[in-house]
């Protein structure tokens, strides 16, 4: 991911080290939480949805323009487009997907990719193709703890990340709804000789997927350049996420966020500038090809 | 097909161009039948064997790329050059097929995205070979002279005739792959690969020749790109929506048949390049919409359902 700003030249060998370890944290907490939004979708669905980037995308663009027409800080725009993110995908899921998810996992990645490239080029007719950026007065200097330069809106994605994917968590474990989602995801018949209504329980973690999407895209706005496309880049990352982690499993999402982050900031450093993006694709074919169940076992295939 | 329906249509291809002089619509027949080129070529292996391929960008841009390097460094003609770049794409496939066949449907799927994704890095940073994010541009096409005249390169009616020559190339291609018995094998490892494998089909090595034959088509459609266009960069030819636009055509257009991908390109890509003309960008609208539609209501395709509604109207 292209970070706006260059970060200040880094002396020691050290420093180095543990300031690739944290820009790698923070921008992977960001891509946990898209990474979840794409997994739980698929462990109920089976739905590969290719157009989640996009969804990222608007959720982006719903913070640039709460900023210009509103003057609302992008980070408390969350409170809009989380919501927002929820209805819409229900809405999608209702009355486009819920169809098309009997007729099998190549066919919704296909319907999928059309609605990705649908709604990347309405953005793209209405928003045009130019790079946006937010400016935010408190974003000039960075944070420097330790003398390590830490991005203020990074930061605070961080944070904000971590509460939503606890939060998310927590939904999921603790809640009627979330035993639910979990259960359905497991073993949908059993789910559904249970009582579960496993269409009611789909339309709600496809919501929750989008919410999650959403609000990494208000999340990710200011530290990013905003265009229609950039969906496009995010979703081949949030595939490398999943599937690293195990396609299906929550806590296999947030490692596997956390450890394409440190592999781009690392590989960076100590690999490649101009290849970092392509150690998460190398990681993502070796890792279906020998652990197709995921680094750590847990998903399914 | 009947032998007058394909008599007729030749008839038009050849005259077209006398027909129709506006450049715009020169220009959108040759647009059409590059395309045709190259839904037809994933066609093959994502219609007859049905292994959904999100990578093709990468023989695309392997083919336009050496096309165009065979040119600018070793002066080959672009005439053997566009035949060379489908081989080497051909020859990129092969072990894109051993290691990604090793997965099975949405797996095959997302696996070659991650292949094209690091073709496209490597691309954009060998530099040497490929000049990189500047990308490669020809000023001058060789000479050439047909029956004593010179052929104008300026023209676009040539490129026009060279693009109908590639594309009913690989219409041909394709009726003759329908009736051979690597399409039936292929037909049978679309439909069930455990039993296909099970009486006795070679089932990867059918698959490696699939993938190989529409990379060799991906990559003589790139090349003919290269040559129209004058200009290749990483991010044009290696792109995804490259990639996305290659399966949308022969799925709108009727998957596993052989004129498919020529009705979805014909119906895509007058839309998507008349819209273009008006509003400049978002132009594959279109094909997002009309793949929604695809899937949900035909998923047989236009040429498809035309086909069901012949046959139900003899029957």
């Amino acid at each position: 991911m292209a970070l706006k700003g260059d970060l200040p030249p880094i002396k020691c060998a050290m420093e180095t080290f543990v300031q690739s370890v944290v820009s790698g944290v923070l921008t992977g907490s960001l891509y946990a939480m898209i990474g979840v939004g794409l997994t739980i979708v698929f462990g109920v669905m089976r739905i590969i949805n290719m157009a989640h980037g996009d969804m990222v995308m608007l959720g982006m663009y719903g913070a640039f323009w709460a900023h210009v027409a509103w003057k609302m800080d992008p980070f408390l725009s969350i409170i809009l487009w989380v919501p927002a993110g929820f209805v819409g995908g229900l809405i999608i899921y209702r009355f486009l997907l819920r169809k098309i998810v009997p007729a099998g996992e190549l066919n919704t990645l296909l319907y999928t990719a059309g609605l990705s490239l649908f709604v990347a080029n309405v953005a793209l007719l209405v928003w045009t193709g130019d790079y946006r950026t937010i400016k935010l007065p408190y974003a000039i200097m960075p944070l420097r703890p330790l003398g390590i330069a830490v991005p203020i809106p990074l930061a605070i994605a961080f944070g904000m990340a971590i509460l939503v994917t606890c939060g998310l968590y927590w939904f999921l474990v603790h809640t009627d709804t979330g035993r639910a989602i979990r259960a359905t995801s497991q073993e949908p018949e059993a789910a559904a000789l249970m009582g579960i209504s496993v269409g009611r329980i789909s339309m709600i973690t496809f919501g929750l997927g989008t919410a999650l999407a959403c609000g990494a895209g208000v999340l990710l706005a200011p530290s990013l350049y905003l265009y229609p496309t950039v969906g496009e880049i995010l979703v081949a990352k949030c595939f490398v996420i999943v599937v690293l982690g195990g396609l299906g499993s929550v806590p296999g999402a947030i490692a596997g966020g956390l450890l394409l982050g440190l592999a781009e900031s690392l590989g960076a450093v100590y690999v490649s500038v101009p290849y970092k993006d392509a150690i998460g694709f190398v990681m993502f074919l070796l890792v279906l090809l020998f652990r197709p169940a995921g680094l750590f076992g847990e998903g399914k295939s | 097909m009947k032998p007058v329906m394909v008599a007729v249509a030749l008839a038009v291809m050849a005259a077209a161009p006398w027909i129709v002089t506006d450049p715009f619509f020169v220009h959108l027949m040759i647009i059409v039948l590059m395309w045709t080129v190259l839904g037809a070529a994933w066609n093959i292996l994502g219609g007859f064997a049905g292994q959904v391929s999100f990578g093709h960008s990468a023989f695309l841009g392997a083919g336009a790329y050496t096309t165009m390097i065979l040119y600018l460094t070793l002066g080959i003609s672009p005439w053997y050059g566009i035949v060379l770049g489908g081989l080497v794409a051909a020859l990129i496939a092969l072990p894109i097929g051993l290691i990604c066949f090793r997965l099975r449907g949405p797996y095959f799927a997302l696996s070659t995205l991650a292949v094209a994704e690091i073709i496209r890095l490597v691309a954009l940073n060998w530099e040497s070979l490929t000049a990189g994010p500047v990308g490669l541009l020809i000023t001058t096409l060789p000479a050439v002279s047909l029956g004593g005249r010179a052929i104008d390169w300026e023209s676009k009616t040539p490129f026009y005739y060279i693009i109908a020559v590639i594309a009913l190339g690989a219409l041909g291609m394709t009726s003759l792959l329908a009736r051979s018995r690597l399409g039936a094998y292929l037909l049978a490892i679309r439909e069930d690969i455990d039993s296909a494998e099970a009486i006795g089909i070679n089932t990867v090595q059918a698959r490696v020749s699939a993938l190989a034959l529409s990379a060799f088509l991906a990559g003589v459609g790139g090349g003919f790109y290269a040559m129209y266009l004058r200009y290749v960069d990483p991010d044009a030819v290696f792109c995804i929506p490259l990639s996305v636009e290659m399966v949308f055509i022969p799925v709108v257009g009727g998957l596993t048949t052989v004129v498919g991908p020529f009705i979805g390109a014909v119906f895509l890509v007058s839309l998507a390049e008349t819209f273009r003309s008006h509003f400049q960008v978002g132009h594959l609208i279109f094909y997002g919409a009309f793949m929604m539609v695809a899937i949900r209501y035909m998923p047989e395709g236009i040429w498809g359902r035309l086909l069901l509604m012949f046959e139900s109207r003899r029957g």
